[in-house]
């Protein structure tokens, strides 16, 4: 993303005709990946469309923008949601977790590391909302069995792999929490 | 805490990172969040397209309103059809053939729409939303016509043509006929035949299709970030079909123009005289039918051809990350041009972002094919010859450059797999219907696959025999290398399908299954297992290309670039356009081997048109591991060479007693006076000044063209699956599923296997759960993922698999296995579900099995 600015926001003037935004904007209060923000949004739009274009975290992927696939997954306080399911106003108040918050620094997140380790992915167009939903299955769960993982994941659609080294990812994730004794920089550990 | 930032490199010692399963180079930035896809990048002012879609599928178009929607506040222009017609060229055939007749038709309809989802109208407004929020305002006013929804549809002589210039919906119709079939037919014992269908299926990459052309407001100059896997392909067409400039005015601003037209001329002359010779077999005879079918063909083709060598200007096309494509994104679509015509008109960067619903409406789709065959065999079990009637149903649109056409030559050739026919005659038909294009999806030829391993059991069981027994008996075993399969291609020893099909047979454990199957039906339990072998080009020997499409190897070299810059660091310049298959990792495993490097200090470029060698294909057809890693292989060979011709002279020694070990160039036996990369380019430097200007110039710059070599390339592999159906809900489970593959040595492993476990999932899709589905009326049913049901980590199984690794007298001997997955899985499975339902008295003849049609081949339910 070369520039946070919206056209929505911030019409250009040779377009012709000045763009007014439908149904207004609204102010949204926010902490995302640990930042506290205030945004300014169209009230039609949606969660990820925001995270995208507003706050310019492009991680969060839209593979079906119809609650689908799973690749728009953020964590909402805590719990993985769909992002293109959520309108930006409902996350007034909430703490925001996106993929580009996981690693520390270039220090992978416990559940990045193992699927590294596992060659998780391939395309990993699908890989954030996978990651995320992870987290949040692990933060609740430190030591589902694969029918867990299988289930939890099934709300994640990868065209790639076929799932194998997906699920052998969080299993790796798992012995490394464990190991570690830490659920990574999760707040909520469980 | 453990280190989870292990160094990438994970071998003993270097010169070994082939054959290990080093872990991904592309993570670093894709498991964080920091890929860089289309849909990610957005300049300042960059305005945002959508395409008003057809909502009938056969229809003529009376008459476009605009005018609300272009008064809409954040519109910035609205293009119709009609107007389209004049920013750009109508697309052209790729593959002719004889008696084949390609239709003409431009980025959006203008006068008659042929599919649900036709697009017929382009806006650009300020913003995504906006632009959607136009469409709803843009009255279109369509007059129906009768829509041709199926096969048999389509060769129902009163069918309405969908393209007038056919008179019918049938395209093409040819037969082809190897030995003496019938012969062999009459002297047979038997001769048995079947019919088999597969529906409509579709790619369904994660990340749907997308095009942002960038216009540089200070010079005009225009590159177009796409999801693509061509990205020069791309080029060429957009150059192609935007040129709207005249053949006069093209010829003489190309002979004006002494530059342009000297370097055209020696590029063409250098070409012709490496390839005249290939060049030579180019059949003309399909072309030639087509200019007489349309004769404006010839028109639009001088206009895009001299356009195309007088251009002053091409856009530049840079493809990063990409979310998947599995063929889909190998075609250039209608909307990549529309939308770049409309940018270069408006002088504006514009993107366009395809939604889930336009890709499962236009987004590609794939294998509906009917196919009756027969095979004549003998009572011992035999087979000695094979008919094969295909039909081949292309929807609306051919898909470009690869459709309907070149995949009804890759069916046939392929057809006789692995086994020794005496005789063979294939019909092919091409139909089109009123749905979505028709596009290649991983093994676009897979369904000969699937009907003849499905026939071969059909066989087996008539004659009594079993399903392994009846392929013991036919398939071709080392022992008879040389041969050369009846279509044509070359067999040598990497056409190993035997040497898996006896290890899987081994791995399967057939007498323990048996004895399960029984007490599972004592307690009403209906278990299967299914076989299914195959053999695929990959890349296939050089008569591979020759029998599918004469002339067409000549375009299938592999370039490849390498440089040392002035600090010593390692670049590689390929022309495949990875989206998922791990390019950056596995070409730096190769370099990094050739050159004594840690894999870290390779940097694989790709997809910039501005930087890679050209070439068209980009990937596909499970090229990337054995042409592009071909490739690699050799420029990493040639600059080593020129490395260590430099440090010889700097070190004193003769260039055979010089060693590359970690970076470290020096005689053998003395690491400790050892020099490095950027030392020897150094020199190399002061020795032949760069002329660049540049602040790091290249002391070393390598150019290879690769050409597979070696008469195999064969990629092979036994796909086993076992089944239980459950005959009260029609649910198939898969409690194991076993592959034993030959791709030769493997460059990864992990990767490899990845592959592999993709293929056949997407199989597991394509025979349980996935369908394009039109009803009668051509009307689609699909256009969501609660329609188009993808499987899930609850339905696809842990997959094993067991390499074989045959060498080949190839010089490089990587071979591809990208497509392999797909191809043996849906007969297995089908296989596998026959054999489960056998004892009810089913034969499975359709590809696509749901529980509903599960319960109604057993008999539980009555069919619709």
């Amino acid at each position: 993303m070369n520039d946070e600015a919206s056209p929505n926001s911030q019409p250009n003037a040779n377009t012709g005709g000045r763009y007014v935004p439908m149904g207004g904007t609204v102010r949204i209060d926010c902490v995302i990946n640990g930042e506290a923000m205030v945004i300014e949004a169209e009230v039609r739009r949606s969660l990820s469309d925001v995270v995208r274009e507003e706050v310019g975290l492009t991680g969060t992927h839209l593979g079906c923008e119809h609650g689908v696939c799973g690749a728009c997954t953020v964590l909402v306080d805590g719990r993985a949601v769909r992002s293109c399911l959520m309108l930006a106003v409902q996350a007034n108040g909430s703490t925001i977790r996106t993929i580009e918050g996981l690693a520390d620094g270039d220090t992978y997140h416990p559940v990045q590391a193992a699927m590294h380790d596992a060659h998780g992915f391939q395309c990993s167009f699908c890989a954030p909302g996978f990651l995320m939903t992870t987290v949040a299955l692990l933060e609740r769960t430190p030591n589902p069995s694969e029918a867990e993982i299988r289930a939890e994941l099934s709300g994640n659609l990868c065209r790639c792999t076929g799932y194998q080294s997906i699920v052998d990812g969080v299993t790796r994730a798992v012995k490394l929490i464990n190991a570690s004794g830490n659920a990574g920089k999760g707040e909520n550990n469980a | 805490m453990p280190d989870s930032n292990l160094p990438t490199q994970q071998t003993s010692g270097l010169g070994g990172f082939v054959g290990t399963s080093v872990r991904r180079v592309e993570d670093k930035r894709l498991l964080t969040g920091h890929g860089k896809f289309v849909a990610d990048v957005q300049p300042e002012g960059c305005l945002h397209a959508a395409f008003l879609r057809s909502p009938y599928p056969h229809a003529l178009i009376v008459s476009i309103d605009a005018k609300k929607a272009r008064a809409l506040s954040g519109v910035v222009t609205i293009v119709t059809g009609a107007h389209m017609e004049k920013l750009t060229n109508p697309f052209l055939p790729f593959a002719t053939l004889p008696g084949l007749y390609t239709p003409l038709y431009y980025p959006l309809s203008a006068e008659k729409v042929r599919m649900v989802g036709d697009p017929v109208a382009i806006v650009v407004a300020v913003s995504r939303a906006v632009a959607e929020d136009a469409l709803e305002l843009i009255e279109v006013n369509y007059e129906q016509l009768p829509p041709v929804a199926n096969i048999d549809q389509a060769l129902t002589a009163s069918s309405k043509p969908l393209w007038e210039r056919a008179k019918s919906n049938l395209l093409f119709d040819h037969t082809d006929t190897f030995g003496d079939v019938d012969s062999v037919f009459t002297k047979a014992d038997h001769v048995f035949t079947e019919t088999f269908s597969c529906p409509r299926q579709s790619n369904q990459p994660m990340e749907p299709r997308g095009t942002l052309v960038e216009v540089d407001p200070k010079t005009g100059e225009i590159t177009v970030r796409s999801a693509t896997q061509s990205p020069h392909m791309l080029r060429w067409m957009i150059a192609a079909y935007t040129e709207r400039q005249g053949v006069g005015r093209s010829v003489k601003r190309f002979a004006g123009d002494k530059k342009r037209r000297s370097r055209f001329l020696s590029g063409a002359k250098s070409f012709l005289a490496e390839k005249g010779e290939a060049l030579k077999s180019t059949d003309n005879a399909g072309m030639i039918y087509q200019m007489k079918m349309d004769p404006s063909t010839m028109k639009h083709m001088s206009r895009t051809m001299t356009g195309v060598a007088g251009k002053e200007r091409y856009v530049k096309v840079v493809a990063d990350d990409i979310g998947g494509g599995f063929g889909a994104k190998g075609s250039v679509a209608r909307e990549d041009i529309a939308v770049t015509a409309v940018a270069m008109a408006l002088g504006r960067s514009v993107t366009w972002i395809e939604d889930r619903v336009e890709n499962l409406m236009d987004g590609g789709q794939a294998r509906e094919e009917r196919m009756t065959l027969s095979i004549a065999a003998d009572s011992d079990g035999t087979v000695r010859g094979l008919k094969v009637d295909l039909i081949i149903d292309q929807g609306a649109y051919p898909g470009a450059p690869v459709g309907a056409a070149l995949t009804t030559r890759m069916m046939q050739v392929m057809q006789p797999g692995s086994y020794r026919f005496e005789a063979f005659q294939q019909r092919s038909r091409i139909v089109c219907t009123n749905k979505g294009k028709y596009v290649a999806y991983r093994g676009p030829w897979a369904n000969e696959t699937w009907a003849r391993e499905r026939m071969i059991n059909v066989v087996a069981r008539r004659l009594g025999l079993s399903q392994t027994d009846i392929r013991i008996k036919n398939m071709y075993t080392e022992q008879d290398f040389p041969a050369a399969m009846l279509t044509g291609p070359t067999l040598d020893v990497t056409m190993s399908t035997r040497k898996t099909l006896d290890r899987a047979i081994e791995l399967a454990a057939l007498p323990e299954f048996e004895k399960e199957r029984q007490e599972a039906a004592a307690q009403g339990r209906c278990l299967g297992i299914g076989f299914a072998c195959y053999h695929e080009a990959a890349p296939g020997p050089p008569n591979y290309w020759e029998s599918i499409n004469p002339g067409t190897s000549a375009l299938l070299d592999q370039p490849s670039r390498a440089t040392v810059d002035g600090d010593g660091r390692v670049t590689i310049f390929t022309t495949q356009m990875p989206h998922g298959q791990s390019h950056e990792t596995t070409f730096a495993q190769i370099a990094a081997d050739q050159l004594g490097v840690d894999i870290d200090d390779v940097k694989v470029v790709y997809g910039d048109t501005s930087k890679t060698p050209f070439e068209m294909l980009g990937t596909g057809g499970s090229r990337g591991g054995p042409v592009g890693g071909g490739a690699v292989r050799k420029v990493g060979r040639a600059l080593r060479k020129e490395l260590v011709n430099v440090a010889a002279e700097m070190l004193e020694a003769s260039v055979d007693d010089i060693v590359i070990t970690k970076g470290n160039i020096h005689v053998a036996g003395v690491p400790s006076r050892g020099l490095s990369f950027g030392q020897v380019a150094a020199r190399s430097l002061a020795i032949h000044p760069s002329t660049s200007g540049d602040a790091n110039p290249v002391a070393f710059d390598v150019r290879e063209n690769y050409t597979s070599a070696g008469d195999g390339g064969w990629s092979v592999a036994t796909h086993v699956c076992w089944v239980e159906v459950d005959l009260e809900t029609g649910f198939v489970k898969i409690p194991r599923y076993l592959v034993v593959e030959d791709c030769g040595p493997i460059i990864n492993p992990a990767i490899v296997d990845g592959q592999v476990r993709g293929g056949v999932a997407q199989g597991i899709g394509a025979v349980l759960y996935e369908r394009v589905a039109y009803d009668d009326q051509a009307n689609l049913q699909s256009t969501t993922y609660m329609d188009y049901l993808l499987p899930t980590a609850m339905e696809v199984p842990a997959i094993e698999i067991e390499h074989l690794e045959t060498l080949s007298p190839g010089e490089n001997d990587f071979r591809g296995v990208g497509e392999g997955g797909m191809i043996g899985a849906p007969a297995a499975i089908a296989n596998a579900i026959d054999d489960a339902l056998a004892s009810r008295g089913v034969t499975i003849t359709e590809q696509y099995l749901p529980p509903s049609r599960i319960l109604e081949l057993a008999g539980i339910i009555e069919p619709d």
